[in-house]
């Protein structure tokens, strides 16, 4: 007997609970385990992955490998201090995760945020989505190219790009990352002096270098080999996974919140989400590749509208006690560079100093839950492109 | 510091030169040679990353252009097959904790640990949670520890400079003491302080461990009934949804008939509570009754003045009853 | 009729607004899901189970309360331009299991789960209920409010 498994598609779906027989010898199937520990399955993920000689037959993932409890220790923390705990979860764009949890807290709060604050967080937020999708592109490119092959230039080149952030989120707050610079009611730290003079001239370099990049992956044979028309995601299955990001845009759904349900300063400039139909890896790429673009533009709007006035509406460094919520539950959804960042909030533990549920919805493991439907009739090797093309971050995913 | 004690990096001596030691008039050549072959290994670290979470973006940022560790001679290698060094970057948890393990007594001998970041020093503010090690050093020995969180790849270049002074001095016979963080030699003296090396794991302790905690985790009004009870444990794979539903209605029910229990003995003390308080309030009553009995006795005994004392001294016994 | 009016039609509550949660009984969770996808809240977005220790018997309440869960589940329409999202919650007892939404969304797959691991809420009808989180020789649930958070789990902790 021969499994004849074919890639999921809307005609003749993937069924991922099937029941394969691993002694039967006549259908002579091996299983591969791929990770927890390896590279290029971006972080601590494992799949188990049943061949069938080298076509994957059934791909079973586990994540909970980075299970922190971070929604337990929610539970326990005043609320000015919970942004210091999600800065971790999603470690590759800390700067939106923070402004994901003040935002329930101040809608549950009435908490008012003042404009420049709004406009200020929306313009960190961008550069954040720049910095997180140079990653993506860059590990994406080892995962494809090797680390001897083409694909370290890729990863180099990301990277070095990416430190020009990096510095520029450094002279702002501090830290490399892990910047801690929201709180509730506004920011923490105001644009020092000269910054645009720093801002503006990386932009410029990472758009030109963007470009280069492209040429490198898009106009090349093998990559092209080795993404188009591989790990199809139609937009049926996308919705009812719930792909948000990139992904989804890449499988041609049209919703991004930033211009779908405005929060921060999106409501006041125009949004454009670049969306493709195609669904397959290089789909994904290139959707982040535009996305860099889009928020480049953003940027330099953000910048150069910056209202005046002040930065946080409360005063600072009013005690961990300063934020009381009595009651009230809400559900609150920004987009990072990954997805819509959920965040459900059921307030009133601890006597209205600390929240009674906490829970996030991590866009990375919707993305994951993706593996059983997507991996089953594609090679081995395709596998590997295919979890390097979703982006996941798995402090996101497993909390 | 290793597990059972033992360093495991200092008792490793290459079995070329322990020939060759065997050999007379050889002393002076296998010194040399072995201060050849430290030199050789201490500048060619090649790096097994156990990168897990935030920490290992900037180990991965430190492999790049801007830092560029690899001018140290490092190379990062994905096999642990390959590898001299286990950087441990990141928090590492209960589920992950025994790959490390396992990944570590893979590595080749002679090997050395760098503890990457806060959280696998100690935790960070992780520790405290059920799933996470408190400290890497639990499970692997540590040769250097990289505090921050997480350290900039130079604090990094820092800490593996500082291996490679070690492992110069090691081979002259200097910085032999393994290296413990001051936490965990409290944790060895201080039996109060939760120490949690496997295998010295003593059931006073985890109990001792366990009430303090319930005490942190938990708000106010919520009860332990679940000690009781028990958490309610996994099922067999085989026996589907139906056996968890089972399961979960068994267990919501033995909370219950523990809710009632306990709504039972408090209605029980509540209404002890009011017995003896309504028996103070009585024999308080009957006090006050014989004192002013007492008094009209004594009035109609002496005189006026006499009366007016024993009048005030009732009020006064009525104030202390309750 | 709007959205919102059939919900109120067939779950028999009082519906202003959907983004604003509301109360669902158990057995018109699985239905109403089935009519939110049909009037375009085809997006899987999240669910969150979240544990209600109840109250341990005191002045004010003699009889203490029981356990009792709460399932709230989101769904999005995804609309270029206007995007909004559906909430509503299913209040449970102790040890009564809720719909699962598999059928209809495969993202209800791996969420379920995780709110079985996490939480002890159990989902009916799921095709493969394990736990996704904690390894598989793991006792307890550890969001519930009675879970201790430094509960050790020797060797490793
Ligand atoms: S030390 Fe900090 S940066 Fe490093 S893994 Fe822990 S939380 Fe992340």
């Amino acid at each position: 007997m021969s499994l004849s498994i074919q890639p999921y598609s809307a005609e003749q779906p993937v069924n991922p609970y099937l029941d394969v027989d691993l002694y039967d010898p006549d259908a002579d199937l091996m299983v591969l385990n791929l990770g927890p520990q390896h590279p290029s399955t971006h972080g601590v993920f494992r799949v188990k992955l049943i061949l069938d000689g080298e076509v994957i037959v059934k791909a079973i993932g586990y994540p909970g490998y980075l299970h922190r409890g971070v929604e337990k220790l929610c539970e326990k923390l005043n609320y000015s201090n919970i942004k210091a705990i999600i800065d971790k979860n999603d470690y590759i764009s800390p700067m939106i995760n923070e402004q994901a949890v003040n935002m329930a807290f101040e809608k549950l709060a009435g908490v008012e945020v003042p404009r420049r604050a709004l406009w200020l967080r929306s313009l960190l937020a961008e550069f954040q989505r720049i910095a997180s999708h140079l990653i993506a592109l860059g590990t994406f490119g080892l995962d494809v190219g090797g680390a001897l092959g083409g694909g370290a230039s890729a990863f180099m080149y990301c990277f070095r790009d990416r430190e020009m952030i990096l510095d520029v989120f450094e002279e702002l707050s501090g830290c490399r990352f892990h910047y801690n610079t929201h709180c509730v009611g506004g920011n923490r730290h105001d644009v020092p002096a000269g910054w645009d003079r720093m801002v503006l001239p990386a932009l410029e370099v990472i758009e030109a270098r963007l470009d280069e990049l492209v040429d490198m992956m898009v106009n090349n044979q093998v990559f092209v080999d080795r993404t188009q028309g591989v790990g199809v995601i139609p937009k049926n299955l996308a919705l009812g996974l719930g792909l948000t990001g990139p992904n989804g845009r890449a499988s041609g759904i049209d919703c991004d919140l930033r211009r779908d349900a405005p929060y921060n300063a999106y409501g006041e400039v125009e949004v454009r989400p670049a969306v493709r139909s195609a669904g397959d890896c290089q789909a994904r790429f290139l959707c982040r590749v535009d996305e860099i673009r889009e928020s480049a533009r953003l940027a330099r709007l953000f910048l150069a509208g910056l209202p005046e006035g002040p930065i946080s509406g409360t005063k600072p460094n009013k005690g961990p006690t300063s934020v009381k919520i009595k009651e009230g539950r809400c559900y609150v959804g920004l987009s990072t560079p990954r997805g819509e960042l959920g965040t459900y909030l059921i307030a009133g533990g601890n006597k209205g100093l600390s929240p009674y549920r906490l829970k996030i919805r991590p866009p990375s493991l919707h993305h994951l839950a993706s593996i059983p439907y997507i991996l089953p009739g594609n090679n081995l090797s395709d596998a590997i492109a295919i979890l390097g093309s979703l982006d996941p971050v798995m402090g996101e995913a497993d909390r | 510091m290793a597990v059972d004690g033992k360093n495991d990096s200092l008792t490793y001596t290459n079995p070329a030169m322990d020939l060759m030691a065997r050999l007379p008039g050889v002393d002076i050549f296998t010194s040399t040679v072995d201060r050849l072959l430290t030199w050789g290994s201490s500048n060619s670290l090649w790096m097994f990353p156990m990168a897990t979470s935030c920490c290992g973006i900037e180990f991965m940022a430190s492999a790049t252009a801007r830092v560029d560790i690899d001018r140290m001679g490092t190379i990062v290698r994905g096999s642990p097959r390959q590898g001299d060094v286990m950087v441990v970057a990141g928090t590492i948890t209960v589920k992950m904790a025994p790959r490390v393990k396992k990944l570590w007594d893979q590595m080749p001998e002679p090997k050395w640990c760098v503890a990457m970041g806060s959280c696998a020093i100690s935790g960070d503010f992780y520790r405290d949670i059920y799933s996470v090690i408190p400290g890497i050093d639990t499970v692997v020995p540590v040769d250097i520890y990289v505090p921050g969180c997480p350290p900039n790849p130079e604090q990094l270049m820092a800490g593996l400079m500082r291996l490679q002074e070690k492992m110069r001095a090691q081979q002259r016979g200097e910085w032999t003491e393994p290296e413990i963080r001051p936490e965990t030699e409290k944790m060895n003296t201080q039996p109060d302080i939760r120490r949690l090396l496997d295998d010295e794991r003593d059931e006073g302790i985890s109990q001792a461990q366990y009430d303090g905690s319930c005490s942190l985790g938990m708000h106010g009004n919520e009860h332990r009934r679940h000690d009781q009870v028990g958490n309610p444990v996994g099922v067999d794979r085989e026996q589907g949804v139906e056996a968890l539903i089972l399961r979960a209605q068994a267990h919501a029910q033995a909370m219950e008939a523990l809710r009632q229990e306990a709504a039972q003995e408090f209605a029980a003390a509540q209404a002890a509570k009011e017995a003896k308080a309504k028996a103070a309030a009585e024999a308080k009553a009957a006090a006050a009754a014989k004192a002013a009995a007492e008094a009209e006795a004594a009035a109609a005994d002496d005189d006026a003045s006499v009366a007016g004392d024993a009048a005030d001294e009732a009020p006064a016994g009525d104030g202390e009853t309750p | 009729m709007t959205t919102a009016e059939k919900v109120a039609a067939l779950t028999g509550t009082e519906v202003q607004e959907l983004e604003t949660e509301f109360v669902v009984a158990p057995e018109h969770h699985f239905a109403l899901a089935e009519l939110l996808q049909s009037e375009g809240y085809t997006f899987y977005i999240t669910v969150a189970a979240t544990h209600f220790a109840g109250e341990v018997p005191n002045k004010k309440n003699p009889e203490g309360s029981p356990e009792t869960f709460q399932v709230a589940t989101v769904l999005r329409k995804p609309e270029p331009g206007a995007s909004s999202f559906a909430c509503w919650r299913v209040e449970l007892a102790a040890g009564e299991p809720i719909d699962s939404l598999v059928p209809l969304f495969e993202g209800a797959d791996w969420q379920g789960r995780e709110q079985f691991d996490l939480v002890g809420v159990v989902f009916k009808n799921h095709p493969d209920l394990r736990r996704l989180m904690m390894p598989e020789d793991w006792e307890g649930h550890p969001l519930r409010r009675d879970y201790a958070i430094e509960t050790a789990h020797p060797p490793w902790r």
